[in-house]
């Protein structure tokens, strides 16, 4: 390994830079270097301002957190441009010695600079409280730089930085990329000016996609042409955009690293968390806990959700409060047409939003508080674990299944990653099951609410055809990616009582998302309703759909607009089904019947537009035309069996 | 970004995801690379930052050191 030292004379006024990710204590340690009193908390965006100190005589400088060289904020674009601008003296990366892997990557970017460099591992305190020991000796010989332990807030380890400032030097190591890259990486810096600095990491942000540095250090605009094509054409190589594909490549680099030199001592015994833990994964004991847990969701989310908090929200605030104050406020607009379009049969005030509002919001929230409990709390990766099990047994792919379910399980994100499958056929086929079978979280908790009203018996009768379509995702996953049958590998975390604080700022966060992204297509579900209503067809499509809904599935001809709106989105087709149902309009066999088909339906418009960008408009057609049909020949077959065996809930 | 089903950090200002929804520009659901987990980016969420900040003025916020001063 070659230790080329920068061909830059280096200006006495140059300054010893301080960086680093946000709140690794980089402050902390400027205040113990220069000596002056600079504030130290951990309120995010502390260090905006980039502070100036002497160190020895010499200038030193304090910068905003950064993550990487490819700034996404003002702060982090201010961090670069210090590096960029003027060949420092020393770059003195402060890193938390909790989260070296983080830190890492943003050495090895440095690395890539060229600059004289320090690695300060700050923290080193919390680290060892937590069990983590760095061998830093081997660290520092694998990548070749001088590495300092410190705790800046009790000024432990500061003596030996300030000594180690004197003679600081270039990183010897260097990632290699993959060899489109490395070639990319040498085209590119062969059109770069001659002798530039740091031009490897130039020419890495410039194939990242930053064309801010393009501007600056490629020339004429020929070169820049010249640039863009090299490029253009090594991103055309990969599925991912390149600075995706860069920073990946770099993680897995950093991780190779951390391999050698961390070493994560257990835990000692935490008492009643850790046995917990433990039994919460137990072949036998893990069940008995799974099952309390779910009666516990379902309790939260279906009684007290769907029931308590939407009986009130839906009698008390809408019934008794909001729509009799929005129908008299109407009744002052003159145009009987505006007035039924906001307060009619199919208002947007009475349908969408108290379906929006009323129904569904108490539910997704119940839900998503239950969720940020499990994430929380840490039981989340053992309830995966327990899942995967009878996926395993079966030789059946659970990875391609359970993240999904368990996370926002957004279909249309799952159908952009099915990219990675290799033949077309495959990557259609998932996609069908995808949008087929696996409701994504909202609409679980939607459908989960839904149960409440169901009898048991009927719950199972809807988790078994569910739970078919999941193993049958599975199933064809592990058969289209037979090596990764058993690569579901959790890294489990300690269980701990969850902080409320965190779980309120999940749910906000996520209750945000779900409403900014259905209330829009409920607004325009009923709109289309109304439409219908207005010009006769709603009425006519229920007369063409009558021997299907009432013949076919047994359902009363309203169910109809609970379709028609669920082709927009599942939950709000379900949440026109609850809304039936609570006003006695579907016994129990009809709700399981038209709930199965909901399920079955395209999970919404979103998923549509998606399939049409990946696979084209053919296969899409094709797709939905499947997907409806099915759903309904599913309904239909309930149906008959219920019927001939005289089955009722 | 810690996924909190598989445990594997990624970076979450790099999540190749967020262009390719086509339903919004800037789609808030961050995707674990390692394993497909998905959850809402806080980072995008009005209400969580309101929430963020109302929290740490509550008297959990840290102590600040005695000998305040200014620079
Ligand atoms: N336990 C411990 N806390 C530290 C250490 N260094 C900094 N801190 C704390 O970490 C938080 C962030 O420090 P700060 O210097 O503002 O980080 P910056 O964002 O990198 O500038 C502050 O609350 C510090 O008191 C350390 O070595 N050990
Ligand atoms: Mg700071
Ligand atoms: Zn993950």
């Amino acid at each position: 390994m070659n230790c080329h030292s920068p061909a830059v004379a280096i200006d006495p006024d140059s300054p010893i830079v301080l960086v680093g990710n946000p709140n690794v204590g980089k402050s902390a340690i400027f205040g113990a270097l220069t000596g002056r009193y600079v504030e130290v908390s951990n309120f995010p965006g502390t260090t905006v301002e980039v502070s100036a100190g002497k160190v020895g005589g010499l200038p030193l400088i304090d910068t905003p957190g950064i993550y990487s060289l490819y700034p996404r904020s003002d702060d982090e674009r201010v961090a670069r441009n210090i590096l960029l601008s003027r060949p420092p003296r020393a770059v003195v990366q402060v890193a938390d010695a909790r989260n070296l892997r983080r830190g890492l990557l943003l050495t090895l970017q440095l690395a890539e600079l060229g600059h004289p460099f320090i690695l300060d591992l700050n923290m080193t305190d919390e680290a060892r409280a937590r069990g983590i020991v760095i061998d830093t000796q081997r660290l520092s010989q694998i990548i070749g730089a001088e590495i300092v332990e410190t705790v800046a807030t009790r000024k432990e380890g500061i003596d030996a930085l300030r000594a180690r400032l004197d003679a600081p030097r270039p990183i010897g190591y260097r990632i290699h990329y993959d060899g489109a890259i490395e070639s990319a990486v040498d085209s590119v810096t062969a059109l770069l000016p001659a002798d530039l600095p740091g031009a490897r990491a130039l020419a890495l942000m410039i194939l990242a996609g930053d064309d801010s540095i393009l501007a600056q250090y490629g020339g004429g605009p020929d070169r820049i042409e010249a640039i863009r094509a090299i490029a253009a054409q090594t991103a055309a190589r990969y599925d991912q955009p390149l600075n995706y594909v860069i920073t990946q490549q770099r993680f897995k680099c950093v991780d190779c690293l951390l391999a050698q030199v961390i070493r994560v001592s257990p835990s000692n015994g935490k008492g009643w968390a850790e046995s917990f833990g433990r039994l919460a994964v137990h072949p036998v004991w893990g069940w008995p806990i799974l099952v309390v847990v779910l009666v516990g969701l379902y309790l939260f989310v279906g009684k007290f959700g769907a029931g308590v908090l939407v009986d009130w929200m839906e009698s008390v605030l809408f019934d008794a409060w909001i729509l009799p104050a929005a129908k008299s406020l109407a009744a002052f607009i003159p145009v009987p047409l505006i007035v039924d379009l906001l307060v009619g049969d199919y208002g947007l005030i009475t349908m969408a939003l108290s379906y929006g509002i009323a129904i569904v919001m108490p539910i997704v929230l119940t839900f998503f508080i239950a969720f940020g409990l499990l994430e929380d709390s840490g039981y989340l990766p053992r309830l995966a674990v327990m899942l995967d099990r009878p996926f395993k047994a079966m030789g059946l792919n659970g990875k391609a299944v359970l993240p999904m379910v368990l996370g926002l399980g957004c279909d249309t994100m799952a159908t952009l990653t099915t990219r990675i499958l290799d033949t077309r056929k495959e990557r259609v086929m998932v996609t069908l099951l995808l949008a087929l079978g696996v409701p994504c979280s909202a609409q679980l908790g939607v459908l989960l609410g839904m149960m409440s009203m169901l009898s048991p018996a009927a719950v199972a009768m809807w988790a078994g055809v569910v739970a078919v379509t999941m193993f049958a995702v599975g199933w064809l996953a592990a058969r289209l990616l037979p090596g990764q049958r058993s690569d579901f590998i959790l890294e489990l975390p300690p269980i701990r009582m969850p902080l409320l604080g965190n779980i309120l700022i999940k749910t906000a966060a996520r209750l945000e998302w779900y409403l900014k992204e259905v209330l829009p297509l409920f607004l325009l579900g009923t709109f289309i309703l109304f439409a219908l209503d207005r010009t006769g067809m709603l009425a006519a499509l229920e007369r063409v759909a009558a021997p299907l809904i009432t013949g076919g599935l047994g359902l009363p001809a309203q169910t109809t607009g609970a379709f028609i709106i669920g082709f927009l989105r599942r939950d709000y087709g379900a949440a026109g089904l609850f809304h039936m149902a609570r006003d006695g309009l579907l016994n129990d066999t009809q709700l399981v019947i038209s709930l199965v088909v909901v399920t079955l339906f395209v999970p919404c418009i979103a998923n549509v537009m998606v399939m049409v960008k990946e696979h084209g408009w053919k296969t899409a057609a094709w797709t939905v035309a499947f997907i409806f049909p099915f759903a309904f020949g599913v309904g239909a077959a309930l149906h008959v069996v219920f019927r001939a065996l005289g089955i009722v809930f | 970004m810690i996924c909190s089903l598989c445990g594997y950090e990624y970076d979450e200002t790099n999540m190749a995801c967020h262009a390719a929804c086509p339903m919004s520009n800037g789609c808030a659901i961050l995707c674990c690379p390692n394993c497909g987990y998905q959850v809402v980016d806080e980072s995008k969420s009005g209400l969580a930052k309101l929430l963020r900040r109302l929290w740490k003025i509550e008297p959990t916020k840290p102590q600040k050191p005695a000998e305040e001063n200014t620079q």
